[in-house]
């Protein structure tokens, strides 16, 4: 499927307009997660029957088969129309898709990729407490009896795991070797036995994290993916799945949303304020900054020159330029932002809720490998300075 | 970029690496001009490379780069100016030998109906060399090329703390101008100075990351050659991450640049190109003081030795801020989203 860069644009800013729920934002303030479940597996079932849900898919697949530059396209325009993100599918549309496409068996993919299309939810359990930033530490041990696996450990950071169906699974199945080595990728499915999940309470009054527990939990080798001791690869591809794609929506998000810090000095009466003026002065070429980052690392990817280390600098300055983002909402918001007010459930980065929003953009300083993990890659792989040597000792410590 | 143009300018890199950094005047201002660097922007039917105001960006940034000294900046603001008032007869002029200098802050002089020039221009790059000067009035209804070599024209060289640019104040006592050196008038006038004053900070922001990309690339290279309690300074996280931020505020303000460059493409002379500009070199002109800041502060003691160049790099970031217009970058951007103060 491939049509005209903006025949496609005028396509989708149609269809959204015709299609997104009416005063989302509002539902969404101060709801209940299962009133937010109901209102994601709505929305999906549009963009799915419309096509918009899966243009990463190959071609063949409902909606699939769109160049790197289509799917820029309708992020751009979801961005423009804020359009409710689709958080709960999110895991389940890239993660789960995008692996099972690269590695699955045939079997693999019958099963889960219509349940996708369905609406079958997925989650991610990758971090583990001892394992966070350092992925490959990972220690939830899957032993091999006869033709399943026997699962005891623990997850966490699992996003909405308490509503997954079924679960990505890296666990441990050698401890010699490199610990890269010894990892294994599972399909568990979350109905099975000695799986629960307990809700993080967090900062803002969300529960969008979960913590899993493994207690003997049975997974059938042919819910294996890629063979043994090859996880790591196949959780690279996982993580890989949807670079520059959601940083792309996000910081074009960004920009829209500089209206909000516009509207609230207005509506507070401080838009003569001439220092905070320059706070955002100073703000709003960072924002269009990451805009230009995050559009010309797609660019790369789409010509095949990325460099080690270009999604690094992607990341680090969103996340950076978010946190400053929220700060000076907050602290326009001034005493008036300290009075708790109900949150936007799925309200994206900039809800206007600023302590919520400022306590939220730590999501993108530590997830998906910290600002500190990130500036160790661009020190490393692009300006070429050492590693941190392995061994190490406390002075005074006895070895 | 067009593969041209790239060749062009990793050829200017090559140049102008050959002579080092802040090589003199002399040196690099005959290169400027022998290798047809001034003919970057001007249209392919008037014998240039028709590369536009990104293609000369492209070579503002190795000015920054290699610290360069040569007046490329007002020459090229120069031409900018005779290009877009088909002034054939200037254009052929300023691409081979011929130089006209401009002010890289706004000027605060009258320039009466009658061609009568008063008052003040500033910053202005090596005056000494130039044979006219590009003037806009304040009020913006007048631009025009005015001989240096005349009576009422007080010059004085003010020694700067960056001494990769030679730069002049011009006192104008009534002095009159050619008329046929009146390039525009009127809104003409004031669409031009716009113009101008919008390339001025595109290559402004152009000068700063390419001087902030040289200078943490010398700062990388000393922390990975400085050995100190028995490593290379490099293996330290806390020195690697202060690195690796300024590498990331400079790739943000090098894709902030070339994104605003294609916004603007064409329209150099609209109000939204103008916008844009600020923006960028407002980005680029405080990441490259950062970067700077953090470079003399990364080479510890030899980084306060003249013989060095971090001071170089310091001092002309230092001087890239102050230049350009004089109102406040940051707030400006403020007014294009607020509406004014």
């Amino acid at each position: 499927m491939s049509q005209a860069p903006e025949a496609l644009r005028t396509e989708v800013r149609a269809w959204l307009q015709n299609n997104i729920p009416r005063d989302w934002r509002a539902a969404m303030t101060g709801t209940d997660q299962d009133a937010f479940v109901r209102a994601q597996r709505e929305w999906f079932g549009k963009l799915v029957k419309a096509g918009y849900a899966t243009p990463h898919w190959p071609e063949g697949w409902p909606g699939g088969g769109r160049s790197l530059a289509e799917q820029k396209i309708i992020y751009e325009e979801v961005a423009r129309a804020d359009a409710p993100r689709l958080i709960l599918f999110f895991v389940a549309l890239y993660h789960a898709a995008c692996t099972l496409i690269e590695w699955g068996t045939d079997a693999q993919k019958r099963t889960h990729l219509p349940g996708i299309l369905d609406g079958k939810l997925w989650c991610q359990g990758f971090s583990e407490p001892n394992a966070g930033s350092d992925l490959a530490a990972v220690r939830t041990r899957a032993e091999l009896r006869g033709d399943r696996y026997v699962i005891n450990g623990q997850k966490i950071w699992s996003t909405l795991a308490q509503h997954a169906d079924y679960c990505l699974l890296l666990v441990r199945t050698d401890t010699a070797g490199p610990p890269q080595a010894g990892l294994t990728y599972l399909l568990l499915d979350m109905r099975s036995k000695g799986v629960s999940v307990r809700p993080i309470a967090q900062i803002t009054g969300d529960d969008e994290f979960s913590e899993i527990f493994l207690d003997d939990v049975e997974v059938p080798v042919s819910d294996r993916v890629g063979a043994q001791g090859q996880g790591w690869a196949v959780a690279q591809s996982t993580l890989a799945s949807e670079r520059g794609l959601t940083l792309v929506e996000l910081s074009h998000r960004m920009r829209y949303a500089l209206s909000r810090i516009t509207g609230l000095m207005r509506e507070r009466g401080v838009d003569g304020d001439a220092a905070l003026r320059r706070d955002l002065g100073r703000l709003a070429p960072k924002v269009d900054a990451a805009c230009a980052l995050a559009d010309q690392y797609l660019l790369k990817r789409i010509e095949n020159t990325e460099a080690p280390g270009d999604a690094s600098i992607v990341k680090l300055h969103y996340a950076r330029t978010l946190r400053d983002f929220t700060a000076l909402g907050l602290r326009i918001a001034g005493l008036q932002g300290q009075y708790r007010e109900p949150f936007i459930r799925g309200g994206g980065m900039e809800t206007g809720n600023w302590p919520f929003d400022f306590m939220n953009s730590y999501n993108w300083t530590i997830a998906g490998g910290s600002d500190e993990i990130q500036r160790n890659i661009i020190a490393e792989r692009m300006l070429g300075m050492p590693r941190e040597p392995k061994d190490w000792r406390l002075s005074g410590e006895r070895t | 970029m067009t593969p041209e143009l790239a060749e062009l300018r990793d050829s200017a890199r090559e140049v102008l690496a050959a002579e080092g950094l802040a090589a003199p005047e002399d040196k690099t201002w005959p290169l400027a001009l022998d290798l047809g660097w001034l003919l970057v922007a001007v249209p392919e039917a008037q014998g240039g490379l028709g590369q536009g105001l990104a293609g000369a960006c492209a070579f503002h940034a190795e000015m920054g780069r290699s610290l360069c000294a040569a007046p490329y900046l007002p020459a090229m603001l120069a031409m900018e100016a005779v290009i877009h008032t088909a002034r054939e007869d200037w254009i052929e002029r300023l691409g081979a030998s011929g130089f006209v200098t401009a002010p890289l802050v706004d000027p605060t002089l009258t320039i009466t109906d009658g061609g009568i020039v008063a008052g003040m221009a500033s910053a202005v790059p090596s005056a000494d060399r130039a044979s006219h000067v590009l003037l806009g009035s304040e009020a913006g209804d007048c631009v025009a090329l005015v001989a240096l070599q005349q009576a009422g024209i007080d010059a004085r060289h003010r020694e700067t703390w960056d001494t990769t640019r030679r730069l002049f104040d011009l006192r104008f006592d009534n002095v009159a101008v050619d008329p046929s050196l009146v390039l525009a008038r009127g809104n003409d006038a004031r669409v031009l100075s716009r113009r101008l004053a919008t390339h001025r900070d595109f290559a402004l922001a152009a000068d700063a990351v390419g001087g902030a990309a040289a200078a943490l690339e010398m700062t990388v290279e000393y922390l990975k050659t400085r050995r100190q309690f028995g490593r290379p300074l490099a293996l330290f996280q806390a020195l690697k991450h202060r690195c690796a931020d300024l590498k990331a505020r400079i790739v943000a303000a090098e894709a902030l640049l070339a994104d605003n460059l294609a916004r603007v493409g064409t329209e150099v002379d609209s109000e939204r190109a103008e916008a844009l500009g600020k923006a960028a070199k407002s980005f680029a002109v405080s990441a490259y003081a950062a970067v700077a800041e953090e470079m003399l502060q990364l080479h510890g003691g030899i980084g306060m030795t003249a013989e060095h160049a971090c001071h170089l790099f310091l001092k002309r970031a230092l001087l890239d801020e102050q230049l350009g217009r004089c109102t406040s970058y940051e707030l400006d951007v403020a007014d294009t989203l607020l509406g004014a103060g």
